[in-house]
């Protein structure tokens, strides 16, 4: 099976094609990059100012399968993935029973057979999220677990001191969600203007530093390795700099709605802007796109989090935390328009693989094709019906967005998007 | 100008100066009307409004339903614990439920912030906020300005309001600072530090920890009841050792050399935020407050329901 993609504009940090080319990809191998590929094949693929790219991974979702199938399932969640251009999925273990160990890894990875966006299934750090034993990190990442996170659970230090010594003997990787809910109560909003005048709860920006700093203190004294996840405060940025600078085996990522949204939003009461961490300042919001741009943030991911309805158009106190996203996470990139259309792209696909330990997938000749074809300029409006996802909890409807996919190659195998 | 520039009353913030001031001037004449022989105008005739309080109130709710009557509406009454939205019903439904009778006007307390505003965007019935979580109360902060209008003269530039008390969980305290400074008064919160947000400078206002200092800076001192029902850690160690410092007693006022007012928008706790001898002596404005509030919430309801098609 011979398919040639005409005419591609090749987006590549390292790119070495300044041209439009043509990609001929024999039996799902890159076989041939030329500006003009004339042979017989069995397949052409043209499309308007197609661009392509190494595989794009987004290393946040939450499908909710098992548990809560009727906001997210499985296969659900991979073909919303596919839509946004995805070829593989980090999938968070906050499921209903939490992914504790081998044969819910299992359940995942089968389950995801037959579609073409891989699977990448995180576990949790404690036993069913407890926070109180670990749970079986040597054997869930002998059976596929890419990392090990309580979400958005706070960890005990003792149980992230002992886990951040017990993964070095395998390189399992420790994920920590800097959020200290002890000393402020529970909240909801940053703590600014807008917590002061719209009375809701708050959560400060130190829940978040002094969560860092802790871990941070305990990675130098084991010498171990963890990754941040979901910064949101200029503070948070500050300290991880400073500590990649000192050789602290780190990384971080950040969730795309505290890159695009700020406070502003809580103004109006708008429970779809309730996300944990919250949207904080402007300020803060700039500190994290200048953290991205000198690499103190490794990548970006959706960090996707279906809701109904039941749970979302309800008063804000009661609202639930999370928006959607990994369908539209190139669009809202694409926002940011100080970073340029490769660096977009290796914060999704490149570097957050790098991070997880994932394959290399850069576009060569003679690798299997793992890419992502779009278009980043066309614009288009949002409609409710266009979601994939069985949730719609999203502020993005309605909205004009920038980009459009049209399909992946995942391990060799195309996939177009109607 | 005989309208407002909104359609529900949800928070001061919406409100303009002007706003206000109309609101000021009908209570004027409905203030009349509720001291003569009949008490009542026919008004609203044709207008029923629901009072739904999820949230335990005695005082707010007599008032609103009061001021109701002497309109002449027809009132219906209900309250739920606010466990309701446990119980599985949502807001929503509820008051839907009630809607689908045919109701215009809703006057509703509710425990969360925005829970106003949220009902406003989803029903067709005019919203009066009857206070909503930590977020607003705004015919408090009506009736405690028309009550310092009454004692100090309409032009509000260059009058000093002192709020004392727990500041960040009062919706009283954030009404009165947005009314007072639309009016052109300065305005300072103080408190324990426990209890003053971090970020309550920004509103423009001042911050003071010591109430002899905040009393000798003000004309006017309005005392926020201690709400332990609305704090869910402990922000201070004991109500006696609250009061030893922010408890107002003769003694403190009497040693101000100069008369100051005094107001508090109740229920009191005797003895903790206000000594007995300060509540019931002639600088304490604190019944008046009482009877304002019904001239007021009948000027808010009166104006609002001009605005209804009928």
């Amino acid at each position: 099976m011979k398919i040639v993609l005409k005419s591609c504009t090749i987006v590549s940090s390292k790119n070495t094609y300044k041209d439009k080319q043509d990609v001929l990809i024999n039996n799902g191998v890159i076989e041939k990059i030329a500006p003009e590929i004339n042979e017989p094949v069995d397949q052409i693929i043209e499309k308007n100012d197609l661009h392509i790219s190494s595989g794009w991974f987004d290393a946040k979702v939450n499908f909710c399968d098992p548990g809560n199938e009727i906001k997210e399932d499985l296969l659900s969640g991979l073909n919303a993935a596919l839509a946004g251009g995805m070829t593989a999925v980090g999938i968070s273990p906050n499921t209903s029973p939490a992914i504790s160990n081998k044969s819910q890894i299992e359940y995942l990875k089968m389950k995801g057979l037959g579609n073409n966006v891989s699977v990448y299934p995180f576990a949790t750090l404690t036993e069913n999220m407890e926070g109180k034993n670990l749970s079986e990190m040597y054997d869930l990442k002998n059976a596929g677990a890419i990392g090990f996170t309580d979400v958005s659970s706070p960890l005990h230090g003792g149980i992230l001191y002992r886990a951040l010594l017990y993964a070095k003997n395998f390189n399992g990787k420790i994920i920590s969600f800097p959020y200290d809910s002890s000393i402020f109560g529970e909240g909801y909003i940053h703590e600014g203007i807008t917590s002061v005048s719209t009375g809701l709860k708050a959560i400060p920006s130190i829940a978040e530093s002094m969560t860092i700093e802790r871990d941070l203190n305990l990675v130098r004294y084991t010498n171990g390795e963890l990754h941040f996840t979901g910064i949101s405060t200029k503070e948070g940025v500050e300290l991880i700099r400073k500590a990649k600078s000192e050789g602290l085996q780190i990384t971080a990522d950040v969730y795309i709605h505290n890159l695009i949204y700020t406070e502003e939003e809580m103004f109006a009461f708008d429970s779809m802007y309730k996300v944990l961490p919250p949207l904080r300042s402007a300020s803060d919001r700039d500190a994290l796109i200048e953290g991205l741009k000198d690499g103190t943030i490794d990548f970006v991911c959706s960090d996707h989090t279906p809701e109904d309805i039941e749970n979302k158009e309800v008063e804000f106190d009661q609202a639930a935390f999370g928006i959607i996203g990994v369908q539209t996470l190139f669009a809202q990139l694409n926002k940011l328009e100080s970073l340029t259309l490769s660096e977009r792209i290796d914060l999704i696909s490149s570097k957050p693989r790098r991070v997880f330990g994932l394959s290399d997938n850069s576009i060569q000749v003679g690798k299997v094709a793992n890419l992502t074809l779009f278009n980043p300029s066309i614009k288009k409006e949002l409609k409710s019906e266009d979601i994939i996802s069985k949730s719609k909890n999203t502020p993005l409807v309605g909205e004009e967005l920038t980009g459009e996919v049209y399909g992946i190659f995942n391990e060799g195998k195309l996939s177009i998007i109607e | 100008m005989n309208n407002l520039s909104v359609k529900h009353l949800i928070g001061i913030k919406d409100l303009t100066k002007e706003d206000i001031e109309l609101i000021f001037q009908t209570a004027d004449s409905f203030k009349q009307v509720i001291n003569r022989p009949i008490k009542k105008v026919p008004s609203l005739r044709d207008i029923t409004i629901a009072n739904l309080f999820f949230e335990n109130s005695t005082r707010t709710r007599l008032s609103f339903e009061l001021a109701e009557k002497r309109l002449s509406a027809d009132v219906v009454n209900f309250s739920a614990a606010s466990s309701s939205v446990k119980k599985g019903e949502t807001l929503i439904d509820t008051v839907n439920n009630i809607l689908a009778m045919k109701v215009d006007l809703v006057v509703m307390r509710h425990p969360n912030p925005g829970a106003a505003k949220f009902l406003s965007e989803r029903i067709d019935a005019t919203v009066v906020n009857a206070g909503d979580g930590t977020h607003e109360h705004p015919t408090q902060a009506l009736l405690d300005a028309y009550s310092i209008r009454e004692q100090l003269g309409t032009d509000f530039k260059g009058k000093k309001v002192v709020i004392v008390g727990d500041i960040k969980h009062s919706r009283v305290a954030l009404s009165n600072i947005f009314c007072l400074q639309k009016l052109g008064a300065e305005v300072m919160v103080c408190g324990p530090t426990t209890l003053i947000p971090k970020h309550i400078h920004e509103l423009g206002v001042k911050v003071e920890h010591n109430l002899k200092k905040a009393l000798e800076w003000c004309d006017v001192a309005n005392m926020l009841r201690i709400q332990l029902e609305r704090q869910d850690i402990q922000f201070f160690p004991s109500l006696r050792e609250y009061s030893m410092q922010f408890g107002l007693t003769k003694e403190l006022l009497d040693s101000l050399g100069k008369e100051i007012i005094v107001m508090h928008p109740g229920p009191i706790n005797r003895g903790v935020e206000i000594s007995s001898d300060v509540a019931d002596s002639k600088q304490s404005i604190i019944l008046q407050q009482v009877e304002n509030g019904v001239a007021v919430r009948m000027a808010v309801i009166y104006l609002l329901a001009a605005q209804i098609n009928r």
